[in-house]
């Protein structure tokens, strides 16, 4: 789920950089520091969306950095245990098939899958229900249920489940055939 | 309706859940009554609307759903499921990815009992149970191939030789690398029949590179690459990281060292001595295929001839005149007695092969003749059909050419046993 949240960060700046484009400096080193980063209570920060406050700088003992205090506006992606998300499937093999929804990769066992949808090995591997009327292979969108998160330093990863109502394929790339 | 029953019990079950957290951050609770109003309007929106949904899912709609219902056994994996999320620790826990459960996503308790499968994903682990609930799970029309690939399938030297259209330069590893004649129609022929892992005691980087050279668009070895970091055990190949049961997987390989387990599941095949160095490093005097200018046959080499094995064995085994049930066939007992026939009918006396002090039973040669079929022997007698002797001067050799049985080199068992028929005598002669 995105939030939209308020973030404080000690930024701290090389002298290089002070100068009448302080300010400017300050936000490009935010942007590129935190956008993309991950934590566990807020999830992936995705954007930026506008600084707050820079409050007073402090210059650090024994080195010339300067570190400022600033507040933040983000966007923020966060899975949630329960959450439903549309993912797209990226892999699928014996074990179940991995998605990815934004950032965040899910992956969903077989155990998760409903009994009804057999794994067919081949060039496009791929779960189908006996009658094949539904689909699930690489590129397929479908809606699943989180049911685990774990949180790295890097990445959020999830175990998600497709065996509840409503959730399952929405739109199989392949579907014509 | 299931979908509003279920949240309220979730909600209160664990910490990091979206429910809790909104109570917890906002002091309302506004999340539980939504959901009740608008459900059966989906689930009339849902029956008039075209989206792709399992006829399974319109069924369960019509299923009384209060609470206490849930726990019939109508519809038993719906239960299951509930009662796994509210309580978690009745789950099996299958196997972890990432540390979190598969199956109710529970963090792992790490007691060290799992087979970590890193060929699949970096990070999947599996306990017994569930390999061998896959691996029971798994007896379509289809049995496992476990190829090696150095030597078998390709190989690959670090020197320079002549371009040709098999032969790849692997810029990052600095090797040149030729496949085997055969190789790619092995594969396709193969791939219907077989699912095939490729099994090496290789890094996990050049395994990698060569299931790329063997197979560029990743149809046959998909995530089923197994590499040296994968084996439990150093230097040693087995089969509890290989997805398939064992009454069931062939094994390809050209050395039987590495599989001192699987012994009756292997079939041995020749090296493929492409490049000098190679031959060098095995200690043979004779010339490589490169230094001959030469090529192994495209249609009788090696690979042809496996080819032609595992398509019988395959045939024996789904054969649809056996009685015995599907899952209790096992590809073991087939490759035995393929091989008995080989050779069968032969007498083998053995001269000048092995010295007399040693027990003649335990020599390799003698042990697999037996296992071709052959009835092996010391002593000459009338029922011997041939001698194998590396000397035309023994007593037992000059017997055989009196007699006029078969005088051949050890080779010749040695060629039945990578060919899998009886070869012609005459071709190898002492």
């Amino acid at each position: 789920m995105f939030f939209h949240i308020s973030m404080e960060k000690n930024m701290q700046l090389h002298p290089r950089h002070f100068g009448p484009h302080l300010r400017d400096k300050l936000v490009a080193k935010l942007m590129k520091d935190v956008e993309g980063t991950c934590s566990g209570r807020h999830g992936f920060v995705v954007a930026i969306t506008g600084v707050d406050d820079i409050g007073k700088g402090l210059i650090r003992e024994g080195t010339g950095f300067v570190t400022f205090p600033v507040r933040y506006q983000c966007v923020v992606f966060r899975p949630f245990k329960g959450e439903i998300l549309e993912a797209v499937v990226t892999m699928v093999n014996k074990m179940g098939f991995f998605a990815e929804a934004g950032p965040v990769q899910i992956f969903v066992s077989n155990h998760l899958i409903p009994d009804d949808m057999e794994f067919q090995t081949g060039d496009v591997p791929n779960y189908t229900t006996s009658d094949r009327s539904v689909r699930i292979q690489k590129d397929s969108e479908v809606r699943l249920k989180i049911i685990g998160t774990r949180v790295d330093a890097t990445e959020i990863f999830c175990i998600g489940t497709i065996k509840d109502d409503f959730l399952g394929v929405i739109n199989d790339p392949g579907a014509a055939a | 309706m299931s979908l509003a029953a279920e949240s309220p019990l979730q909600s209160s079950s664990s910490s990091d859940d979206f429910a809790a957290f909104l109570d917890a951050e906002l002091d309302a609770d506004s999340s539980n009554s939504s959901p009740n109003g608008e459900s059966n309007d989906d689930e009339e929106i849902d029956l008039k609307e075209e989206r792709i949904k399992r006829r399974k899912v319109e069924m369960s709609e019509t299923i009384e759903v209060i609470e206490s219902s849930k726990t019939a056994d109508v519809n038993k994996e719906k239960s299951v499921l509930s009662s796994e999320s509210t309580k978690p620790n009745l789950c099996p826990h299958p196997g972890f990815i990432k540390g979190l459960c598969l199956m109710c996503g529970q963090i792992e308790e790490d007691d060290g009992s799992g087979v970590a499968l890193s060929y699949i994903h970096k990070d999947l682990k599996l306990g017994s149970h569930e390999m061998n609930r896959l691996r029971g799970a798994d007896l379509r029309n289809l049995l496992h191939v476990t190829a090696d690939e150095d030597h078998l399938l390709k190989q690959a030297d670090l020197l320079q030789d002549d371009p040709n259209r098999s032969l790849f330069k692997l810029g990052s590893m600095h090797m040149l690398t030729k496949l085997r004649p055969f190789v790619r129609t092995f594969l396709k022929e193969a791939s219907p029949m077989f699912e095939m892992y490729v099994y090496t005691m290789a890094e996990r980087c050049y395994a990698l590179e060569m299931a790329r050279l063997l197979d560029p668009s990743n149809i046959y070895f998909n995530s089923k690459v197994i590499s040296q970091s994968d084996c439990t055990q150093r230097h040693q190949k087995g089969l509890d990281v290989v997805l398939g049961a064992e009454s069931v997987v062939v094994i390809l390989d050209d050395t039987e060292l590495v599989w001192q387990k699987h012994k009756d599941n292997l079939i041995v095949m020749e090296r493929y001595h492409y490049f000098a160095s190679s031959c060098h490093q095995f200690g043979f005097n004779m010339k490589s295929l490169s230094q001959c200018k030469k090529d192994e046959s495209d249609t009788e080499g090696a690979l042809a001839n496996v080819l032609n094995d595992l398509k019988h064995v395959h045939h024996i085994f789904f054969d649809p005149a056996l009685d015995t049930d599907l899952s209790s066939r096992d590809v073991r007992e087939m490759l035995k007695k393929v091989r008995q026939d080989v050779l069968h009918g032969c007498k083998i006396a053995f001269s000048r092969v092995f010295p007399s002090t040693v027990r003649a039973a335990d020599q390799h040669i003698w042990r697999i003749a037996e296992q071709l079929g052959a009835l092996c022997t010391t002593d000459v007698d009338s029922s011997v059909t041939h001698v194998v002797s590396t000397d035309t001067g023994t007593a037992k050799a000059r017997w055989a050419v009196q007699n006029e049985k078969f005088l051949v080199n050890p080779r010749w068992v040695e060629a039945a046993n990578y060919f899998w028929c009886r070869q012609k005598e005459d071709d190898y002669v002492v």
